[in-house]
């Protein structure tokens, strides 16, 4: 069995004449007793007879090409050719060294990765599209009513702090002696009231953490609004006048304004 | 008879020297003396005579181009088959590979009804045709060693050298050639089963 599988494999190189004297000798020897691979042979006998089939028409193939005058028509062809252009020599230089096409697949797996990286941080930092409930109203994403709550009171308190600011400086400019009146008239009474009335709706969100700062001084100012509307009637044009010098002493003005400036910086 | 073989050896580089220095007259006695191995091997690979005067023609100008790359000691006929069987390899890449899978996805049995159905029913040229067809479903390398073997009658250790392949894989690639040949020839042929 061993020895059938041995010549098997040596049964083709057997048909074409290609073992050596011991080699040719086994096959013989084998073959005399295995009717087997005696009938391989016989196969593969008759593959070449049906591959020489094909040999008939290589001869008339032959016959009909012109032998004699096939090597001057080549060397025609060959000489006569109009001789190539010489390579230019190669240009010095980083841009040519760069631009070889050796690195054409490194540069496309460079351009490739640029674009897959384009895309998915595209993808990842892209604002979430709309959502749509059923009913065709739109899903607002988790968090989004507290951003706009707080963008709202920024704003709300940097324009409580700017009307503030102006009706402080007002009262700071006018004199001592005016300045009891100055609380009492309709249109600064009015203002304070709006603005106290502001103050207590900005509130709930002041106490957020980043409009801490701002708590600080609006709490000040609605104090101070509140106490001068409630007594300046009874003050003295001197106390009043020592409140002017305490507010400007304080550079409560100059606090409001750097105040503004933070919130304006802090967008939401 | 090794004196004779060193003397043809040497005038065969002679020639070649001469070639490299742009002379014709070698150029054209080297043609003459190998056109018809290189025709004998493209014809056994392409079965058109038109496809194997192409290789020829291909094979001596790609030879005066490479003439300067021959070197010495080596055998000329073999480094020229070299670079005919390279370019039977490309050429049928180029030229035939589509056509031929076109005509392998029609079976082959296809084929065989229809011509029996004709008057001038040839049994012997069905036979020729599927053994064709037979021929192009084995791998290059099998197809290029089966016709060097069995059409240009070069022995194992020629092919291992043109194809720059040991001897014994020469011989397994050939006897996987015939065996797959007769595997896909055994439903036309009488006394294989």
């Amino acid at each position: 069995m061993k020895d059938c599988k041995r010549t098997t494999r040596n049964l083709v190189a057997f048909l074409y004449g290609e073992l050596d004297e011991i080699g040719k000798k086994h096959v013989e020897t084998h073959l005399e007793t295995c009717q087997e691979c005696k009938d391989e042979l016989l196969r593969l006998e008759e593959i070449s007879d049906v591959a020489d089939s094909l040999k008939a028409d290589m001869e008339k193939a032959f016959v009909s090409v012109d032998w004699e005058n096939l090597p001057s028509r080549i060397a025609d062809g060959v000489f006569d050719k109009k001789p190539t252009r010489e390579r230019q020599p190669r240009r010095a230089g980083l841009w040519p060294f760069l631009f070889q096409p050796r690195y054409r697949l490194a540069y496309a797996g460079l351009l490739l990765g640029i674009i897959v990286g384009a895309v998915v941080t595209f993808l990842i930092f892209r604002s979430p599209p709309l959502q749509f409930a059923e009913d065709g109203k739109i899903i607002v994403p988790l968090g989004f009513y507290d951003m706009m709550e707080l963008e709202m009171a920024r704003r709300e308190t940097i324009d409580f702090l700017d009307s503030s600011a102006y009706l402080l400086l007002d009262f700071v400019q006018s004199s001592p002696e005016k300045s009891a009146e100055f609380w009492q008239s309709d249109f600064v009474s009015q203002r304070a009231k709006d603005l106290l009335s502001k103050k207590k709706y900005i509130d709930p969100q002041l106490d957020k953490i980043k409009l801490a700062k701002a708590k600080v001084i609006c709490d000040q100012i609605e104090l101070l609004f509140f106490e001068l509307m409630q007594i300046s009637e009874e003050l003295s044009a001197e106390e009043l006048g020592k409140i002017q010098r305490l507010i400007e002493e304080r550079q409560l003005l100059l606090k409001i304004k750097l105040v503004r400036k933070e919130l304006q910086k802090n967008e939401v | 008879m090794q004196i004779q073989n060193t003397n043809q050896q040497s005038e065969i580089n002679g020639l070649v020297e001469r070639v490299k220095s742009g002379d014709r007259e070698a150029f054209m006695t080297l043609t003459k003396l190998y056109q018809k191995k290189v025709f004998q091997l493209a014809y056994s690979y392409f079965h058109n005579k038109e496809d194997a005067l192409d290789i020829v023609q291909e094979t001596f100008l790609r030879f005066h181009q490479k003439a300067h790359m021959f070197e010495k000691g080596k055998n000329f006929q073999n480094w020229l088959l070299q670079i005919a069987k390279n370019i039977c390899i490309d050429y049928y890449r180029k030229h035939h590979k589509k056509n031929n899978e076109l005509r392998r996805d029609q079976n082959i049995e296809e084929m065989d009804h229809a011509s029996y159905d004709s008057s001038h029913h040839d049994p012997s040229s069905d036979l020729k045709e599927v053994f064709s067809r037979c021929l192009e479903k084995l791998s290059d390398k099998q197809r290029m060693i089966f016709v060097m073997k069995h059409y240009n009658h070069l022995h194992y250790r020629e092919i291992a050298q043109i194809l720059n392949i040991a001897l014994g894989t020469v011989k397994s690639l050939h006897f996987k050639a015939v065996r797959n040949l007769r595997t896909l020839m055994s439903p036309y042929i009488g006394r294989i089963g």
